[in-house]
């Protein structure tokens, strides 16, 4: 049986509030008293992405909540994602900014975020099971050309920085996202609906 | 926005370095090379690097933050970041 039939998931993914991410589907506060965002992805009803899909056993999970800067997510790792012995693969920590930073964008602007360029800065190495956050923030003074800025960092429990990154990113309308996109029209208006509300809720309107 | 002077870039990154390397701020003149600081290692380089640069909202270039050696050298690259990406 494969994790996406029902089964446990690789290791470290059931570790500690469902391994990544934390641990259910719905929105709403948890017991940490996490606000967690409604993502516009939620409407599909096979929405499975790797990063922040809830459904998919092997992949991260993230839940994100409301932050000053633009949006935070914590996240504990298992050794499912382990680089050296108890420590975590970078990889995974540039797919973390990269999710944090493109759904910011797609909150924000109502449009799928493709990106264009994502640098990474790693400081200091992550502990495999231990909790971080990733905070990411737009950078609307660098954005030119249609192209929107981004920079995240992962933080310590301290609030140390032990990553960061920055990334440039495309949003693109339904219309052209559907070029690239697997969706049936009535998936594709569910989606334009939910991005719609997602980004009428998030500038206030 | 006018972009601060090398000075003001001075005095704020210094606090900021000598916070995260746990010195006073009196023991980081400007010219003085960061790897002679008791207690500067790279992870502490890399972390005070990751602050400045959330704290002006800039991305510095690698080559740029692998070369430096003291503060002045980094207010100079700061400044120098700043005016390219408010061109």
């Amino acid at each position: 049986m494969t994790a996406q039939e029902g089964g446990a998931g690789p290791e470290g993914v059931t570790a500690v509030g469902g391994g990544v991410g934390w641990e259910g589907g719905a929105a709403g506060p948890d017991q940490d008293g996490d606000d967690f965002v409604d993502l516009p992805w939620e409407a599909l009803v096979d929405h499975n992405c790797f990063g922040c899909s809830p459904k998919n056993l092997s992949g991260l999970r993230l839940r994100f909540s409301p932050h000053p800067d633009g949006l935070v997510t914590r996240f504990r790792l298992g050794r499912a994602f382990e680089s050296y012995p108890g420590v975590v693969h970078g990889g995974i920590l540039s797919t973390i900014c990269d999710e944090a930073m493109g759904n910011l964008l797609v909150l924000r602007t109502g449009k799928s975020a493709f990106t264009v360029t994502l640098r990474m800065r790693f400081v200091s190495p992550l502990k495999v099971d231990h909790e971080y956050s990733c905070v990411a923030r737009l950078r609307p003074e660098e954005s030119r050309m249609g192209l929107e800025h981004a920079a995240a960092e992962i933080l310590g429990p301290t609030g140390r920085p032990m990553a960061t990154a920055t990334g440039v990113y495309k949003p693109v309308s339904m219309d052209r996202a559907r070029d690239h996109l697997v969706l049936t029209d009535d998936a594709a208006g569910l989606l334009q609906g939910a991005l719609s509300e997602s980004s009428s809720k998030q500038n206030g309107a | 926005m006018p972009s601060p002077a090398h000075d003001e870039i001075l005095t704020t990154i210094t606090e900021i370095v000598a916070a995260e390397l746990g010195v006073p701020v009196s023991e980081l003149p400007p010219q003085r090379d960061l790897r002679e600081v008791e207690g500067a290692d790279s992870v502490k380089i890399l972390r005070s690097v990751a602050k400045i640069e959330r704290r002006y909202d800039i991305e510095m270039d690698d080559d740029d933050v692998f070369s430096l050696h003291c503060l002045d050298d980094a207010a100079a690259v700061i400044a120098k970041t700043l005016a390219q990406s408010r061109a």
